[in-house]
């Protein structure tokens, strides 16, 4: 069995990890971030995003060997104990959540969105969210949210 | 979902990959971004008992200048990078635009250019692009290297030129002439990740309303990429009017053979070929400079 060796939110961590195995059971089943969720497992529905590298990842299309060497960032990896991240902070404050099964892909794809464009368009947000589905459709608030969280009128322009 | 159970192969060198391969012969699949080969293996449609990483091959990323306008493009870029690279905007800007258009940013992070190309996928976003750009594939094997135009590459639905045991390794992009105007339109009738029911991509020379050059690649309609040749030719040499342009649209209709499916009935494909088609002529033959719709 692989050992991959990893950074995890910043944590060296080594994982028996079968190579069948993709990343989102080496971070659910390996080490037990059940922040990450497991949507349609297709790559389809953005619930399992993380960043690998600092890049937009699919955990459930992603190969766990191929994580050996990288660091990967987590929902876990997102703020801290003593407090919210500012994304987080914005979509609780407004709303931008309902059932909360696709918020931690949300806010990863969020997260590298900042990182992208630190004010971006309407076009932009929903270009980046484009690939994260939210079934119970709270999209307006979400856009809303996104937009607080980069310091802009939460209003749509 | 999870995967069966296969053995993994992380090459060094595309050497190592070619080999790998050819020693497993029919059962092996090569590994780059796994965005089309990992839902194909979780729905069992395909069973491999070994994937041949080529991820790691160095150099296979790279994008470089060739010629006055031309680009090399390594295989495993991905579609973000060739969609936001400088030298791919400025060189070839229908391909950075169409590249900027395959699915959502987290699949273009993941998925690579050349992975793109070896499904076959007919309603690829790049694959039309390419066509139009006059794109040639470079492919390694046992036997040594080989130039494949992409004209030549896609053979069937699902289905390409390549050989067992032979890896893409680079897509060799002509510079765009002086002055060509182009634009990739895809048309999607549901969402904007959906894939496309029709991909266009146009590249158009023109002299005044003459049209000098015309490249088409058409994605989506048929059962696998295709080069709209028949449709080039009504309309190089021509003014393009009204009635040109028309026909051209028609020739376009009568050249593909639709697929017939749930997303659209090949009628459908072929009436919706036929409007953008002629929306997307008239457009550029119109317009000025080059044109980016979003």
């Amino acid at each position: 069995m692989p050992l991959v060796k990893l950074a995890v939110n910043d944590r060296p961590v080594e994982v028996d990890a079968p190579g069948h195995w993709t990343l989102i059971q080496l971070l659910r089943d390996g080490l037990g971030l059940l922040g990450t969720k497991e949507g349609c497992g297709e790559g389809s529905c953005g619930a399992c995003t993380v960043l690998v590298d600092g890049r937009l990842t699919r955990a459930c299309l992603a190969l766990a060997v191929r994580a050996d060497g990288a660091r990967v960032t987590t929902i876990e990896g997102v703020g801290t104990d003593a407090g919210l991240h500012p994304i987080q902070e914005a979509f609780v404050r407004g709303g931008g959540i309902q059932c909360g099964f696709c918020t931690p892909g949300l806010i990863m794809t969020v997260k590298a969105l900042l990182e992208e464009y630190p004010r971006p368009t309407d076009h932009e947000i929903r270009e980046f969210l484009s690939g994260n589905f939210c079934r119970c459709a709270g999209y307006t608030l979400i856009l809303s949210a996104v937009r607080d969280a980069a310091g802009l009128p939460t209003e749509k322009r | 979902m999870i995967l069966r159970p296969f053995e993994y192969v992380e090459s060094k060198t595309m050497d190592d990959a070619v080999a790998a391969l050819e020693a497993a012969g029919e059962d092996a699949r090569v590994i780059a971004g796994g965005t089309a080969l990992v839902p194909l293996m979780k729905h069992s449609i395909l069973r491999p008992s070994l994937l041949v990483s080529i991820a790691r091959v160095r150099g296979l990323a790279e994008i470089t200048a060739e010629g006055a306008g031309g680009l090399r493009i390594g295989g495993i870029a991905s579609h973000w990078t060739v969609s936001h690279a400088a030298l791919v905007r400025e060189r070839s800007p229908l391909l950075a635009y169409a590249c900027g258009r395959v699915a959502s940013p987290t699949i273009r992070s993941m998925g690579t250019l050349g992975g793109n190309l070896c499904y076959g996928e007919s309603a690829s976003d790049p694959s039309p692009a390419l066509l139009a750009l006059r794109a040639t594939v470079r492919l390694h094997g046992p036997a040594g290297a080989r130039t494949v135009p992409l004209t030549d590459f896609f053979t069937g639905f699902y289905e390409t030129a390549l050989r067992g045991a032979e890896v893409l390794t680079d897509i060799d992009v002509p510079a765009m002439p002086a002055g060509a105007r182009w634009r990739y339109l895809k048309w999607t009738p549901r969402a904007q990740e959906d894939k496309a029911l029709v991909g266009l991509a146009a590249m158009l020379v023109l002299d005044g309303r003459r049209c000098r050059v015309a490249r088409l690649g058409l994605g989506g309609v048929a059962a696998w990429p295709v080069a709209l040749t028949g449709a080039e030719q009504a309309l190089e040499g021509q003014e393009l009017d009204e009635a040109t342009i028309t026909r051209a649209a028609d020739v376009a209709a009568g050249e593909v053979v639709p697929v017939d499916d749930l997303q659209g009935s090949a009628e459908y494909r072929r009436d919706m070929l036929r409007v953008w088609l002629r929306r997307v002529v008239s457009g550029l033959a119109e317009g000025g400079a080059s044109s980016c719709p979003s």
